[in-house]
């Protein structure tokens, strides 16, 4: 399969425009989150490399998806040999090609094609696209008749990003449950567990609110939010120094998302709850 | 429901790209105007990009001397830089070797402390918040530059019968963008 190579002279200058450091390595991934529709069954992926060295990219498909852990962080869960229960699409998906150089100021161009099952169910299934980006080795050779010794570690970068594939009908929604909001110090931490409905991973933005009981908003946060099962995150708001008082927070959470394309946000009715502050 | 892939530099005008892949002439004006329009922040073009900038560096060591350097060493402590989206979330995963591979088969033990990694979202050196590069760590980017960089510190433990060469290994970074 040919590899789409370019090496235009702007490429050189949008590395510059955007700050980037032509003596680093590295590759920009674009997007960073794909979606793919049973209609098209193919996607693509852009890499440019805006360094002075060739860059060797090997590309992996893998299933898995986000959760939470036992402290409220977010987690990827991976899983080697999914079960028919799981939408995994890393089975039928491929991409060309699997290795590849990108050289200096370069863009290349991987494809993404899926071959799903015939009698696929409608829904939304996943994958993970992992990139391992593998630079110059580093420059401690070249101690050949002297008693020194010479040590150095090079660092290789694997960036993950995810994949949803879509077919048919799709839909997503969450329940909102178990709402706690306790002060600690300078801030407010907040627990909830959040379960998906639907076929579809929830993608979207938590908007919360520590008010005070004149109305005055003593703390704020937004954070994105993607559900493919169930998350019981944790959320810490400062709200600095304010003296004790019934504070109340206020969720809201929406299929809103700054860093997705709007077409891309399944939407859902808005999700609303609120609870006093323990002190 | 269309393909979210077609154009993967969301918010690069691919019409222009694909002029100046054939070959054709953009007319200067055109081109900058496409230089603008590329030099937009990356959050626009919803890109994530990994740099590797500096490599973790012992230099010399001497036999039986253990040589520690910290995350916080402006010269050599491992440095990459990470840039997304503003407010995104990744997790941070590093792979680390226990030894490095020294001339005919010799290898020399390395070691890394709960307080080896560092993150900082202003992306300074003197601005980090440590953490333990050996369990994942979750990060959120600057809101305002959706960049940060991640540090890493470490120690080389050469032994006294320590023969004498280069010594090099590899460190993974995993970084896991969380859409």
């Amino acid at each position: 399969m040919s590899r789409p190579t370019t090496r235009p002279a702007w490429i050189v200058a949008l590395a510059l425009a955007v700050g980037g450091t032509l003596r680093a390595q590295g590759v920009m991934i674009a997007p960073h989150a794909v979606f793919m529709s049973h209609g098209t069954r193919s996607g693509a992926v852009t890499l440019l490399n805006p360094g002075t060295e060739p860059v060797e990219v090997s590309v992996a498909v893998f299933y898995g998806y986000t959760a939470t852990d036992s402290t409220g962080q977010l987690t990827l869960v991976t899983v080697d040999h999914p079960d028919s229960t799981q939408p995994s699409a890393a089975g039928w998906l491929q991409a060309f090609p699997r290795r590849l150089t990108v050289g200096p100021q370069e863009q290349q161009v991987v494809r993404l094609l899926a071959t799903p099952p015939a009698n696929l169910p409608d829904g939304e299934y996943w994958a993970r696209l992992a990139f391992t980006a593998k630079a110059g080795q580093l420059p401690v050779a070249g101690v050949r008749d002297t008693a020194n010794i010479k040590v150095g570690l090079t660092l290789q970068v694997r960036t993950v990003i995810g994949l949803h594939y879509r077919k048919g009908i799709v839909r997503t929604g969450i329940a909102l449950s178990g709402l706690q909001a306790v002060r600690q110090g300078d801030s407010v931490v907040v627990h909830a567990r959040i379960e998906r409905q639907g076929n579809a991973a929830y993608l979207g933005t938590v908007h919360g609110t520590v008010v005070a009981p004149n109305g005055r908003v003593v703390g704020a946060f937004h954070v994105p939010v993607t559900v493919f099962y169930a998350n019981e995150p944790r959320w810490a708001v400062s709200i600095g120094a304010v003296p004790a008082d019934s504070y109340r927070l206020r969720l809201e959470i929406t299929t809103e998302r700054e860093d997705l394309q709007p077409e891309v946000l399944l939407q859902s009715p808005l999700v609303r709850d609120s609870v006093p502050v323990t002190p | 429901m269309g393909s979210r892939t077609g154009s993967a530099l969301a918010g690069v005008n691919t019409d222009l790209c694909r002029r100046v892949r054939s070959g054709s002439r953009v007319p200067v004006l055109g081109g900058l105007a496409l230089l603008a329009a590329l030099a937009a922040p990356l959050s626009a073009q919803r890109a994530i990009q990994v740099t590797s900038i500096r490599s973790l560096v012992f230099g010399t060591v001497f036999p039986g001397v253990r040589r520690t350097v910290l995350r916080t060493d402006p010269l050599n402590s491992g440095q990459l830089d990470i840039r997304a989206t503003r407010n995104a979330q990744v997790q941070l995963v590093f792979t680390l070797p226990a030894v490095l591979n020294g001339p005919a088969g010799a290898t020399m033990p390395v070691s890394f402390g709960g307080n080896d990694g560092g993150y900082s979202a202003t992306r300074s050196v003197a601005s980090q918040v440590g953490f333990d590069p050996r369990v994942p760590y979750v990060a959120r980017l600057n809101n305002n530059s959706a960049r940060a960089s991640v540090f890493l510190g470490g120690s080389a433990n050469p032994i006294a019968s320590q023969r004498a060469g280069s010594y090099t290994g590899t460190v993974t970074l995993t970084v896991v963008y969380f859409p």
